[in-house]
């Protein structure tokens, strides 16, 4: 049963300039965007920066408006239903904002916990239940801007969790953690899998996609390029291997001339500690290498290898080498 | 609206009226608009009008109280949504099933109610600095005008959160407005000494008629019926004001989902 139904979506942001001549400039930051969410399905969303991600994620969150197109959750219109959507759902933006840094983790859970209408008898036992699955047990008492990142983001998952929602949208969740603090996020989030929650999850990690995700859409400039399950997306890149090169200093104009080379089916790139690892999907695999090798003459160039394509060799082919 | 959701919002209202309390206990922004500037007014007052007696300063305490009571509300209500968009818990509230007009509702009550501080700190200023005995002609009285004064002052401060954020042309002359509405509103001396012309705006403010109301019964120059002329009144702006903010919000919330400005200033 589709618990989430998204129909054509579109949503353009305008920006106005000027006094005396006024001018209008539209972005169409979702175009045409259409897919379905199974109920208790994790459903991951990648896309390149201003992909559309975060204004999908909003709109179903009842943020924003769309210009086109029906949006349902649970069978309620986001629109004319605001209101009892948003007893329905829990969502999560990357980053710290979003909680009151002067106050401590209980209060703030305590706040929300009213907002959300959950009874104080109900939030008495369910903050400190809530504080203990999210790892932050014996810190409640403490001030939100004496906690770490990790804390914070694992605080908003206790507040989204206050009046356990059917659906969350978790929108970039482990930006900006450590590797640590965002293994043990996943595991929060693997935890409300078992939970049968219906998660929307957008990430640019695609081995977080990979492990968590059921179904993936990746989007581009608005629109679906791909909707499949993980292993079926990775069949797109089936024929192909990746070489890996590791260069120092290329020059944009020598990127663009491999990208050119007639057995390159796409390329991207990677700046890493003043090094720039090129991804080169071929189907000729390591016989490619000595040919971009020659490409690269005179150039400082350090370890290649070839390797098996994974989720995000084919996210970069679906959009284009953009990553 | 439902009896159940009437408590449901009350309950939430107080919940966020005390959170507010603690977030905004170490502001020293705060702590300056409902506790020093108050105090200064009430020392120069004081100290200018030293002569008429201690009637007057009863008038003095209740109207430099007054203005904590207004400069809290036009600056830290006003700046309420605002002050959520920076710290960047707005989307956060507006996604709730909870009605957004109900949370500033709760943060104006915290507001309103800690700028009380401010007559009470007047109070022990007159008594202990310059010695006067004061004396509440009508506490009874005077604690009903404190009630009403506090809903009218909220309902206000409810049109007047929204209408900075839809209108910022407006917010920009919200210094200017901070002493004129002290004078219009005869907090510090009766509109009698004010021009004729100027009568009917002081007519239109809400806060005139709490201060009308809070001295006529702390000082006793008022009989039952104009006080309770004043409470009706404040009670009938009340209403309007919170039919106007009403739709205000809902125009303001619709707006910023529509232009995506609930995150940016």
């Amino acid at each position: 049963m589709n618990i989430i139904e998204v129909q054509n979506l579109k949503r353009v942001y305008r920006a106005t300039n000027g006094v005396i001549r006024r001018t209008t400039k539209e972005i169409v930051a979702v175009d045409d965007l259409s897919f379905d969410i199974k109920e208790g399905e994790l459903f991951g969303l990648l896309g390149p920066n201003g992909a559309g991600k975060t204004t999908s994620v909003k709109v179903l969150a009842t943020l924003l408006i769309p210009d086109a197109g029906q949006v349902r959750v649970k069978g309620l219109d986001i629109v004319k239903d605001a209101n009892e959507v948003r007893k329905e759902i829990g969502f999560i933006f990357g980053g710290e904002r979003g909680l009151y840094w002067r106050l401590s983790g209980n209060d703030n859970l305590r706040y929300f916990a009213s907002l959300y209408h959950v009874a104080p008898e109900i939030s008495k036992k369910r903050i400190p239940y809530l504080l203990e699955l999210v790892g932050l047990k014996g810190r409640g008492d403490e001030r939100v801007q004496g906690y770490s990142r990790g804390m914070k983001q694992r605080l908003h998952v206790a507040r989204t969790l206050l009046h356990d929602p059917d659906i969350l949208f978790l929108d970039e969740p482990t930006i900006g953690l450590d590797p640590v603090g965002a293994r043990e996020f996943r595991d929060v989030i693997r935890n409300l899998q078992s939970e049968k929650k219906t998660i929307l999850l957008t990430t640019h990690y695609m081995f977080e996609a990979d492990s968590l995700s059921d179904r993936v859409a990746v989007i581009d400039k608005g629109l679906i390029v791909a909707l499949d399950t993980p292993s079926a997306l990775k069949k797109h890149v089936r024929d192909l291997s990746v070489v890996e090169i590791e260069t120092f200093g290329i020059a944009p104009n020598v990127v663009e001339e491999i990208r050119k080379l007639p057995f390159v089916d796409s390329l991207s790139t990677r700046e890493q500690d003043h090094r720039q690892i090129l991804h080169v999907q071929t189907e000729r695999g390591a016989e490619a290498v000595p040919d971009l090798m020659a490409s690269l003459e005179g150039m400082r160039v350090g370890r290649v290898t070839v390797r098996e394509p994974t989720l995000e060799d084919a996210y970069v082919r679906l959009v284009g080498g953009k990553a | 609206m439902k009896l159940k959701n009437l408590i449901t919002y009350w309950r939430t209202a107080l919940t966020v009226a005390e959170i507010t309390l603690r977030h905004q206990w170490n502001d020293s922004f705060i702590l300056f608009a409902i506790l020093v500037q108050p105090m200064i007014i009430a020392i120069l007052a004081l100290f200018m009008l030293r002569d008429l007696g201690g009637e007057y300063a009863m008038f003095v305490v209740v109207g430099s109280g007054l203005t904590g009571l207004w400069s809290s509300l036009l600056f830290i209500s006003g700046n309420s949504i605002n002050n959520e968009r920076r710290q960047g818990t707005l989307e956060s509230l507006v996604a709730l099933p909870t009605p957004f007009e109900v949370i500033i509702f709760g943060k104006n009550l915290a507001n309103v109610v800690q700028s009380l501080i401010s007559m009470s700190s007047s109070y022990i200023l007159a008594a202990l600095l310059f010695g006067y005995t004061l004396k509440m002609v009508s506490p009874l009285l005077f604690v009903g005008s404190v009630i009403i004064s506090i809903f009218a002052f909220i309902s206000f401060g409810l049109v007047i959160a929204p209408l900075f954020i839809i209108y910022r042309g407006i917010q920009q002359w919200q210094n200017a407005m901070e002493f004129p509405v002290y004078i219009l509103a005869g907090f510090l001396f009766p509109i009698a000494m004010l021009p004729n012309w100027t009568t009917p705006i002081s007519y239109v403010l809400p806060p005139y008629w709490a201060a009308r109301a809070l001295h006529e019964t702390s000082t006793g120059t008022g009989d039952t019926e104009k006080i309770f002329f004043a409470w009706s009144m404040m009670l009938l702006f009340s209403v309007i004001d919170l039919f106007i903010a009403s739709k205000l919000f809902k125009f303001m919330l619709y707006k910023a989902r529509v232009d995506a400005t609930l995150e940016t200033v």
